[in-house]
């Protein structure tokens, strides 16, 4: 009863969130309406059962990416912003009806009932030890290669934005 | 009848979590296409990516597996690796160009 | 042991072809004639040492389901006494070729000796080879050959020409040939000349098949109507003319027809057709060669002429004589032509028309008599070789039939009235030269004394010949029985042209006057060449260039650069789909993930995949 309580006012809340990131206009405003999104979004997780994906989702998603993106916004130098001219109104309004059929040919879909295998070994782990050591015992089994390999890439990307971020240095002699 | 779908929707209540996730990706989907500034559209790309680690939750609510949480977890490091790669290009972009909007960077056209 | 006759030629063609750029030009001669003569030896071993026909295969070239194309030599008595006329005539031309080339040693020579020995090589694949896929390995290699060599002198726009001309007829004629292969094959079932022999009998369609295999040796031996190549393949080197337009390549028609004569004989039609083009081109060769004058193309035409003797002879019925008219045509042949060579050479190549030429017989004693030798020979004078063959294949027609023995006689008559007006104008008389002609070297004059030795005894050879070839259709008995025939016409020819261009009774010049037109159709071949060349040759050269322009151009060129255009005309409007912009690309993913959406619906709900 109270998860669905909290899912349905996570839910109502990440969606009115959702709305403002499109309809904002001033960029800050955007960030704002953003973090209020994935706090939501985190609350999900949680109700779900997911404790450590919600807390990563905190951590990794509200305190380092929204914070990055504040730091590039205000280190850009603007020019003047115009209020009406952040929205491209015409696609806008040509692109709601194809978002509708969108939703209409997943909900066909959903009904016609496509679904998967049921398992009940993960429930008495779960119950026994918690949902952060289960995530830790299949990372570090099934999902190795996968693990090392994302840590590859974060190192890459790491480089990579250092690089693109760097201030170009004349060098005349 | 719409009762019938109701039910058959909510039989086991973790499909409301495909809804959630279809909702906030329509929006973020939306917000790609709208917005202007490039800065904005990252920002509605990085909604939709949340959308889709709802869903991977919802799946594995429906089906006592695990691996859902894992894989939203790699989805998690992509998109801070992507934003992180993203704003750095953005940032160039502006230093070399002075265009922080979608339309003053259209070299890619015919 | 036997593979080796073939393996020498072509060890030295490899040798020459790679290395003759180091060695040097007499030294890639040298290599080239050592090779013939060891071609010769082993040939010679081999036909001393042979009991009974023997299939030697190498290497199953193409195993079949019930048959199987192998590469291999078939040795009897028909190939190996062949193989040895062949690879004696080669080895006494390469030795003489050195010394004729001489004057051109220093401008990479060694590249003729080359093509010599891929010709003789190609030549032993013709006369040894077990299939008849060999043979038409060999036709080709022999066609390739005679092509290079003819134009060896490459910067001379005739003799380009001339080799071409010689090549395309030869084509005309290999696809012929090719296609009686085809047929023979289709028929029998097998291209082994062993197996074929053993199944030859009568099936309907034989006659269609020899015609075409006749076809190809219409084309390689100059018969008519493939034949004006013959006398413009002079422009190569007399070397050449000797051993490929005399003495070897072009009897490669006469050998196949004799090779395949258990097949050929099944036919009567086809032996009259071979007969008939047989007669037809003895006696235009011989009336035209009296007309010409050229020291070279009279002796071509003489060529023509005989090996058109040896046709009749076998469309009458008479593989054997016409083998042995092959055999003795081969050194008198190249006897006249290592003459002429010697001649050509003694007068430091100025000029090749014998009425510029006289009295060279103070000068040039050896080449004198050798010609005069050869000259006797062909004409059918006893107790030269030309004699016994030519009265042999005359006395056996005589008892069949007897019109053709006639013009035989006829052709005969002609013969010795135009080679020994030849002899009689380019060695008698009187002669003004700006330098004094001299004799040629002893390593040119040495071959020639070798061949006149055996066309004064190669005649006597004849009943031991047909004796080892054992040949039922011509008994021995009654070969020389109408000979008397033979030695009337050579006397009365011999005397006819003494007359005229020695003792002048008649002068030419009036007699030319009196006989103009005769004498303008004749050298023209009967207009032959003119008709191949300029209205057969020109008139698919002017269709073929109005087909380029209307039909390549306009209609094929139209075709392929309106398709390039079309697509560049319709892909514009479509590239402007990309406008640069981020949003439009996020909408046409959009457009794209609902496509893809309703395509699943649709194979849900048609039951395509999920049902099935």
């Amino acid at each position: 009863m109270l998860n669905q309580i909290a899912f349905y006012l996570f839910g109502g809340i990440s969606i009115i969130c959702g709305l403002g990131v499109v309809s904002a206009s001033n960029p800050i405003y955007v960030v704002l309406w953003l973090l209020g999104a994935l706090i939501a979004i985190s609350g999900i997780f949680f109700s779900a059962g997911a404790e450590l994906l919600g807390a990563l989702q905190l951590m990794v998603y509200v305190v380092a990416i929204a914070v990055f993106y504040i730091l590039i916004i205000t280190a850009v130098p603007w020019r003047k912003l115009h209020k009406n001219e952040q929205h491209n109104r015409l696609i806008g309004v040509t692109v709601l009806p194809f978002i509708a059929l969108l939703y209409v040919e997943a909900f066909i879909v959903g009904i016609s009932g496509v679904s998967i295998t049921k398992n009940k070994i993960i429930e008495t782990i779960t119950k026994n030890y918690g949902n952060a050591e289960v995530i830790g015992i299949k990372l570090f089994s099934t999902y190795f290669w996968a693990f090392e390999l994302m840590s590859v890439l974060l190192l890459i990307s790491m480089i990579g934005a250092i690089l693109l971020g760097r201030k170009e240095e004349k060098t005349y002699d | 009848m719409i009762e019938s779908i109701v039910s058959k929707l909510l039989v086991q209540n973790v499909s409301q979590y495909f809804i959630l996730s279809f909702i906030l990706l329509g929006i973020g989907l939306f917000g790609m296409m709208v917005r202007k500034n490039l800065i904005t559209i990252l920002m509605s790309l990085e909604l939709a990516l949340n959308s889709v680690n709802i869903a991977f939750v919802g799946i594995d609510r429906l089906n006592h597996l695990i691996d859902g949480e894992i894989f939203a977890l790699f989805t998690i490091a992509l998109a801070a690796a992507e934003a992180a790669v993203g704003l750095g290009i953005i940032l160039s972009l502006f230093r070399l160009r002075k265009a922080e909007n979608v339309n003053e960077i259209i070299d890619l056209k015919g | 042991m036997q593979s080796l006759i073939l393996l020498f030629p072509l060890l030295s063609f490899i040798t020459i072809s790679l290395f003759g750029r180091r060695i040097g030009d007499f030294a890639s001669g040298v290599i080239n004639a050592t090779a013939g003569i060891l071609s010769f030896i082993v040939a010679l071993i081999s036909m001393l040492s042979m009991k009974e026909p023997e299939d030697i295969v190498f290497y199953k070239f193409l195993p079949l389901s019930n048959t199987s194309v192998d590469i291999g030599i078939y040795i009897d008595k028909l190939s190996i006494t062949t193989t040895v006329t062949v690879t004696f005539v080669a080895s006494v031309i390469f030795v003489y070729a050195i010394g004729y080339m001489r004057y051109l040693f220093g401008k990479w020579t060694f590249k003729f000796f080359a093509y010599f020995s891929l010709f003789l090589f190609s030549m032993l694949l013709i006369l040894l080879g077990d299939s008849l896929i060999l043979m038409f390995f060999g036709w080709e290699g022999v066609g390739l050959a005679s092509y290079l060599l003819i134009g060896y002198f490459h910067e001379e726009k005739f003799a380009t020409k001339a080799s071409l001309e010689a090549f395309v007829m030869n084509r005309i004629g290999d696809w012929s040939f090719i296609l009686g292969i085809i047929y023979t094959f289709w028929l029998f079932g097998t291209l082994s000349l062993p197996k074929l022999f053993e199944n030859a009998n009568y099936v309907p369609g034989i006659t269609l098949a020899t015609l075409l295999l006749f076809g190809g040796a219409v084309g390689k031996s100059g018969q008519l109507p493939l034949h004006t190549w013959l006398p413009n393949a002079m422009a190569g080197p007399t070397p050449v003319s000797a051993l490929l337009h005399a003495a070897t390549m072009v009897a490669a028609g006469v050998y196949m027809v004799a090779r395949l004569y258990p097949i050929f004989s099944l036919s009567q039609t086809t032996l009259s057709y071979i007969a008939i083009t047989g007669v037809v081109t003895m006696l235009f060769a011989a009336l035209v060669a009296t007309v010409h004058d050229d020291i070279k193309k009279i002796i071509a035409f003489s060529t023509m002429s005989q090996l058109a003797i040896m046709f009749t002879a076998l469309g009458m019925g008479f593989p054997t004589a016409a083998m042995f008219h092959l055999t003795t045509h081969a050194f008198f042949k190249a006897l006249l032509f290592l003459a002429a060579g010697a001649v050509i050479t003694g007068l430091h190549h100025h000029t090749q028309n014998i009425f510029e030429m006289g009295g060279l017989k103070k000068y040039m004693p050896i080449t004198f008599s050798a010609f005069m030798i050869g000259a006797l020979a062909l004409s059918g004078f006893p107790p030269f070789a030309g004699y016994f063959s030519k009265d042999a294949i005359v006395s056996l027609i005589m008892d069949k039939n007897t019109l053709v023995a006639t013009l035989i006689l006829v052709t005969s008559m002609l013969t010795a009235y135009y080679i020994t007006r030849e002899a009689f104008v380019v060695f008698l008389g009187e002669g003004h030269y700006h330098e004094e002609p001299h004799e040629v070297e002893p390593i040119m004059s040495f071959p020639m004394l070798i061949l006149s030795f055996l066309s004064l005894m190669g005649g006597f050879l004849l009943w031991n010949y047909f004796s080892y070839m054992n040949s039922s259709i011509e008994p021995p008995s009654s070969l020389m029985a109408h000979s008397i025939y033979g030695i009337i016409v050579a006397i009365l020819g011999i005397s006819f042209s003494y007359l005229l261009y020695v003792k002048k009774i008649v002068d030419p010049n009036t007699l030319y006057e009196l006989f103009k037109p005769i004498h303008t159709l004749v050298k023209s071949q009967f207009y032959t060449e003119y008709i191949y060349h300029n209205i057969i040759a020109k008139g698919y050269l002017a269709i073929s260039r109005l087909i380029y322009k209307a039909v390549d151009r306009i209609i094929i060129d139209g075709f392929v650069n309106g398709v390039a255009s079309a697509t560049s005309n319709y892909g514009k409007p479509i590239s402007r789909l990309q406008n640069g912009k981020l949003n439009y690309y996020a909408l046409y993913m959009l457009y794209g993930v609902v496509c893809v959406f309703l395509l699943l619906i649709l194979v849900i709900f048609k039951g395509g995949i999920l049902n099935g």
